[in-house]
């Protein structure tokens, strides 16, 4: 097995330039044909006071799941169950005695919140509006004014597919980054990260001025879903690919960069210190097709629903749980490296879980525990499984 | 000519020529075309042009122009036989909605929320009026008013001669769908998952009849029965009259796609990608076929023939949904078609505008 070096080069605004380098071990890289990843430079603000959320946030290593057979009904997502759920797993999460209290561990009412979902998988697996309801409940019952909540993404087409902004109460904004696919004018010139993996023209991936200026904390609604190069895409994508632009550029058939550029996006401040709570929506899980797949043959109802602030940890779940599926199911492991299993063609990719458009990099999880997001070894984690009854 | 379809369901008198497509979806009860030109396969582009900013609205077209209004906040005005733009007009906000014609002026509200009316000869303002709350619904006109919702959850009807508040009513949720008129009534879908129906001159709730989840879909009306899809993943038909559910028709996932109808049959699309055709007496399933891509815009029909966007621009047989046609041209998710005799319009995402012969 080959150890790849990744190099981080940081840069703080105002001059300081500090070089980080760790080591990072993926199975990925014991076969000659996948290139090394290229040095990564990251422009960031300068940490004025380290917060208490910083990421891995206040539970390191702590991933609650809760499933609930009732929670979905005729493909909907019940309301009245996801809300249960969803209280259930804060409460286990935090130690707290109700809904409020959990809630009140991460939020305060002066804060500008924004709820990052994932639409796109829409409309077929996406971030459930019914969980972003109960989350803008949840956020109004310590005090923030409708007015302070945000429901963003990159992409404002996809929310618009997903139908969110019908669909969450009246005063949430629904914002997306980007109007259109070329539209710069939403991200921040001053924070980037910065890497040539192919010979791109533009070698720079900005921060959304959203996440940089805007909101104060972040709540993130990942989905359970394959992804063709991440491997999976989870708390960590959702977050890092969900913030940055220009990120479709660290993979080009059959390679991806995706480790571990996930990792170092999320790692970027102040995303790091803003991202104070996860989400994921397992509600219906994609094993296979993602991120955007909307065949029905690969989308489960698995009504599950996973919290924390480690998003390393929940993700390192949510992968096992991939995995799982996909053996149930007679797929190759994400992790796999066979060269057959590659195909250039999508609708191949779409409708045979053998075939795969790139060599997955699932490693990214790991490579973002060794940046300090997170906890990636199981034997670490403090997962725990809450009974639906 | 009036553009009467068969089964009496026609458009209303604002079209007055068949060229003519002066309002989303052709006419005020979003009846989505009916133009009787015979099928003809589009073989190559008159023109292409592409406007600024990216588009999600429809084209209408009036009078040898095309308005094209986009999320860069222009109203642009392209000139149909040489695919110019002859003028355009910058708005304050992002433009999420289709304009509307009236009387020589071209009605658009943009996401800032005003509405503004513009010469359609000059391009110039005429009037306009701000009402504080982010609009993405096309302003209708039905004799001599204009109604459209906004976010807070408001339906206004205003004077189209100088923009004058006539009435103003709240509603229990955003409003994302269009309001259609039919008659001394007004009838829009609602965020709080109700349709309403409004008396015309007083903006008085004459009936509301709920919904599994809320509306984005705009209604549409033939004879006395008013069709909508949800997003509760039903697609309705109520009656116009008292708000009874005559049918309901249940889907695989929400409905934001709003109807085309043509006598018997009226069509929706659905978010799984799949657009149907049921009988509007029973609700009965004619046919349906699967596009691929998920469907939000809505169809529109000419003739015997079915025009949709998601994603790839399709034309289907409207007797039984083969598809006749298709190109990876207007590459979009929200707009529609206009479908005249000498041409099909199209708008992309990516704010291309296609003139296909």
């Amino acid at each position: 097995m080959i150890d790849r070096r990744v190099f981080v080069k940081r840069t703080f605004l105002g001059g300081l330039a500090l070089c980080l380098d760790h080591w990072a071990t993926s199975p990925a890289y014991s076969q000659d044909l996948i290139p090394p990843a290229p040095p990564i430079s990251v422009n960031e603000p300068a940490e004025a006071q380290p917060s208490p959320f910083r990421l891995p946030g206040l539970f390191p290593g702590r991933v609650v799941e809760i499933a609930d057979p009732q929670v979905i009904v005729a493909n909907r997502v019940s309301q009245p169950v996801i809300r249960w759920m969803l209280d259930r797993a804060l409460r286990e999460l935090t130690g707290a005695q109700d809904a409020r209290e959990a809630w009140s561990k991460f939020i305060e009412p002066k804060d500008i919140v924004g709820i990052k979902i994932n639409p796109s998988g829409a409309p077929a697996c996406c971030s459930s509006p019914e969980i972003v309801r109960e989350i803008v409940a949840g956020v109004q019952s310590v005090g923030v004014p409708v007015q302070n909540i945000y429901v963003y993404d990159r992409y404002a087409y996809e929310m618009d597919v997903g139908s969110y902004q019908t669909l969450v109460p009246m005063g949430v904004h629904v914002t997306g980054v980007e109007d259109g696919k070329l539209d710069g004018s939403g991200y921040d010139s001053n924070i980037y990260c910065e890497a040539n993996f192919f010979g791109e023209w533009e070698t720079r991936s900005y921060m959304a001025s959203i996440v940089s200026s805007r909101l104060t904390k972040i709540i993130s609604v990942p989905t359970m879903k394959d992804h063709s190069a991440a491997g999976v895409t989870g708390c960590l994508k959702n977050l890092g690919y969900g913030t940055f632009n220009n990120v479709h550029r660290s993979h080009r058939s059959p390679f991806s960069f995706t480790d571990p550029l996930i990792g170092v996006m999320c790692s970027v401040e102040p995303l790091r210190s803003k991202a104070v709570l996860h989400i994921m929506d397992g509600m219906r899980m994609l094993w296979h097709g993602g991120p955007l797949s909307q065949n029905p043959r690969f989308i489960s109802p698995a009504g599950i629903l996973m919290v924390g602030t480690d998003p390393v940890a929940m993700d390192t779940i949510e992968l096992e749980k991939i995995e799982a599926k996909r053996r149930r199911e007679g797929a190759p492991s994400v992790w796999s490296r066979n060269p057959k299993s590659l195909t250039a063609n999508n609708a191949e990719f779409y409708e045979n879980a053998a075939k795969n458009l790139f060599y997955r990099q699932p490693h990214h999880i790991a490579a973002a525990g060794k940046l300090g997001l997170g906890t990636s070894d199981l034997k670490q984690i403090d997962h725990r499984v809450l009974d639906a009854g | 000519m009036l553009a009467d379809g068969s089964g009496g369901i026609g458009c209303e008198a604002q079209v007055k020529v068949a060229s003519d497509w002066p309002t989303l979806l052709c006419d005020n009860r979003r009846s989505g075309g009916q133009l009787p030109q015979p099928w003809r396969a589009p073989r190559k582009s008159l023109w292409q042009c592409r406007v600024e900013g990216s588009v999600r609205s429809a084209p209408i077209l009036d009078n040898g122009l095309l308005y094209v209004s986009s999320l860069a906040g222009y109203l642009n005005a392209i000139d149909t036989h040489t695919g110019k733009v002859r003028w355009r007009f910058k708005t304050a906000a992002p433009i999420h909605s289709t304009p509307s014609m009236n009387s020589g002026q071209v009605l658009v509200t943009c996401d800032g929320g005003t509405l503004y009316a513009i010469d359609s000869s000059s391009g110039t303002k005429a009037w306009d009026v701000a009402t504080g709350a982010e609009v993405w619904t096309s302003a209708v006109v039905s004799k001599d008013t204009i109604y459209f919702g906004d976010t807070n959850g408001h339906m206004r009807a205003l004077s189209h001669a100088n923009g004058a508040l006539q009435w103003e009513q709240a509603l229990g949720g955003k409003i994302y769908s269009t309001a259609s008129t039919a008659g001394q009534r007004v009838f829009v879908g609602c965020g709080d998952g109700r349709i309403y129906s409004m008396d015309a001159k007083s903006g008085d709730i004459l009936w509301k009849t709920p919904t599994g989840d809320g509306i984005d879909s705009s209604p549409a009306v033939a004879k006395e029965t008013l069709f909508v899809g949800s997003l509760d993943y039903f697609f309705y038909a109520i009656d116009t009259v008292n708000g009874a559910i005559r049918w309901r028709y249940e889907a695989e996932l929400g409905i934001t796609s709003s109807p085309a109808i043509s006598g018997d049959l009226v069509v929706f699309g659905c978010k799984t990608g799949v657009l149907r055709a049921l009988s509007v007496q029973t609700g009965k399933l004619i046919w349906a076929q699967r596009l691929g891509e998920a469907i939000t815009a809505p169809p529109v029909i000419s003739g015997s023939t079915v025009w949709i966007q998601s994603g790839i621009t399709y034309a289907l047989d409207l007797a039984d949904g083969n598809i006749l046609w298709q190109a990876r041209l207007g590459n979009s998710l929200q707009s529609a078609p206009v479908v005249t005799e000498a041409a099909v319009y199209l708008t992309s995402m990516e704010g291309d505008v296609y003139a296909l012969v």
